[in-house]
């Protein structure tokens, strides 16, 4: 555990995985650390899902609380620190999604949404980060609509590929046809896109 | 897991990306995962969209946290942390306390909120028919809280380069709101910044960003950087990911005086 009264400037420099061993063993201040890394990311996620700023704060301390009291266990064999941290995040929102009462048609649209960016660019890794969002979002929005768009219902909306069908009143098969057919078209647009440290 | 591939024809494919998606019920969800350990074909595909699946959290716009939320977690983190110092690696860090105190915070929460971005229907009617008269000389008016412990809330009107727009800086102890109302959409590939700019210094950039809602250009913002008295705050078109000095045209402008 690091002493408080210690500088934790050493901790800064410190990449995630070897963060979590500490965070496991009760660190606060790595924590925070980890907290600081990707906290932007998991509240954009929560919010883009719930498109609600309250259930967005409660879905983040949910997913790094868990993660802080060891619910949720790091596996370096699984991927980075972040994707866990994002896969986390998007469960939780998830089952806060099914949860909720307000799970319907509406929250497909984008409409209403206040959109409010992160503006400093304090790292090289933030401007990397920036341009690989860019990367990703220009992937997915040329997608053929229809592929898109049960994509986002899935993955954003929380909807199931039948709760798909019915609103797009199309079959389930053409449903998950369109799902994999954009991933697959995806994964070659981004052929090229490495994950960014931390 | 076997490490054949099997031929592309597996019927299951088809359910690779929902199930990667999170798009099939939970039966189904178990029943893929129980074909995939015997299914080549179906492991090389999860594998490959996998990658793709990965990265579609960072598709969705990249909002700033509020820094109390930060605060709330590091509150309870800090405690269990103490805790765990005082009795050992074996104590439970998870205590019904932090609960309460989690209920607690959300409800600090809501008021505050609620106070600085929505006012009381009555406050808020008499704020509109005062701004009325206000407007025109581009002065500033205090609403008093019902609460005679809770801060004053002060608002002030700001200038705005578009005809039929407007836009008004709430401020409660330190902390600003912008709300704007019939504001056209930033230009395609830019976005409005928020900047304080304090008396005989440059504009500071926040991280406050933001576009409008396209269908009545209003949108309520809450400003991270705390404000002072005799400041002011100006919003700017800016490119996607904001600027460190404004570089665009000044669309309001509003003295906190």
């Amino acid at each position: 555990m690091t002493d408080p009264k210690k500088p934790a400037m050493a901790l800064v420099d410190m990449a995630d995985e070897d963060l979590m061993q500490l965070v496991r063993k009760g660190d606060n201040t790595a924590f925070a650390i980890i907290y600081e890394r990707h906290s932007t990311a998991s509240f954009s996620l929560a919010y883009r899902m719930t498109q609600n700023r309250n259930a967005a704060e409660d879905v983040v301390q949910e997913a790094f609380l868990s993660l802080w009291r060891s619910n949720a266990r790091y596996d370096r064999a699984r991927g980075s620190v972040r994707t866990w941290v994002l896969g986390i995040v998007h469960n939780r929102a998830i089952d806060a999604l099914r949860r909720s009462i307000g799970h319907d048609k509406r929250r497909a649209s984008d409409e209403g949404l206040e959109e409010r960016f992160e503006a400093r660019e304090r790292t090289e890794v933030e401007v990397g980060r920036r341009a690989e969002a860019k990367e990703v979002r220009t992937a997915l929005e040329t997608l053929p609509t229809e592929q898109c768009r049960v994509i986002e219902l899935a993955y954003f909306g929380g909807f199931t590929h039948s709760e798909i069908a019915k609103m797009l009143d199309t079959p389930i098969g053409t449903v998950k046809g369109r799902m994999r057919l954009g991933l697959e078209k995806m994964r070659h647009q981004l052929a090229g896109l490495q994950e960014l440290p931390s | 897991m076997s490490s054949n591939r099997q031929p592309d024809s597996c019927d299951h494919l088809l359910d690779a990306g929902a199930y990667l998606l999170g798009a099939l019920s939970q039966d189904e969800q178990r029943e893929f995962a129980g074909h995939l350990r015997a299914c080549g074909g179906c492991q090389h595909e999860v594998q490959q969209l996998q990658i793709v699946v990965d990265t579609l959290p960072i598709a969705a716009p990249q909002l700033v946290p509020p820094p109390d939320l930060r605060d709330r977690i590091m509150r309870v983190v800090d405690a269990e942390a103490e805790l765990l110092r005082a009795t050992g690696p074996e104590a439970d860090r998870v205590r019904a306390a932090d609960e309460r105190t989690r209920s607690t915070d959300r409800a600090k929460r809501s008021r505050r909120w609620g106070a600085l971005l929505f006012p009381r229907p009555i406050a808020a009617g008499a704020m509109a028919s005062i701004l009325i008269a206000v407007g025109v000389a581009g002065g500033a008016l205090v609403v008093s809280e019902d609460s005679p412990t809770a801060p004053p809330t002060t608002t002030f009107t700001a200038k705005v380069l578009s005809e039929g727009s407007k836009a008004v800086v709430s401020v409660q102890d330190g902390r600003a709101a912008l709300r704007v109302t019939n504001l056209p959409s930033a230009p395609s590939g830019k976005v409005y910044q928020v900047w304080i700019q304090r008396a005989g210094e440059q504009p500071q950039p926040t991280h406050t960003l933001f576009n409008v809602r396209k269908s009545d250009g209003s949108a309520v913002v809450p400003i991270e950087e705390r404000v002072g008295p005799g400041e002011r705050i100006l919003v700017t078109d800016e490119p996607d990911g904001g600027s460190l000095t404004p570089t665009g045209q000044t669309v309001i402008d509003a003295q906190l005086t």
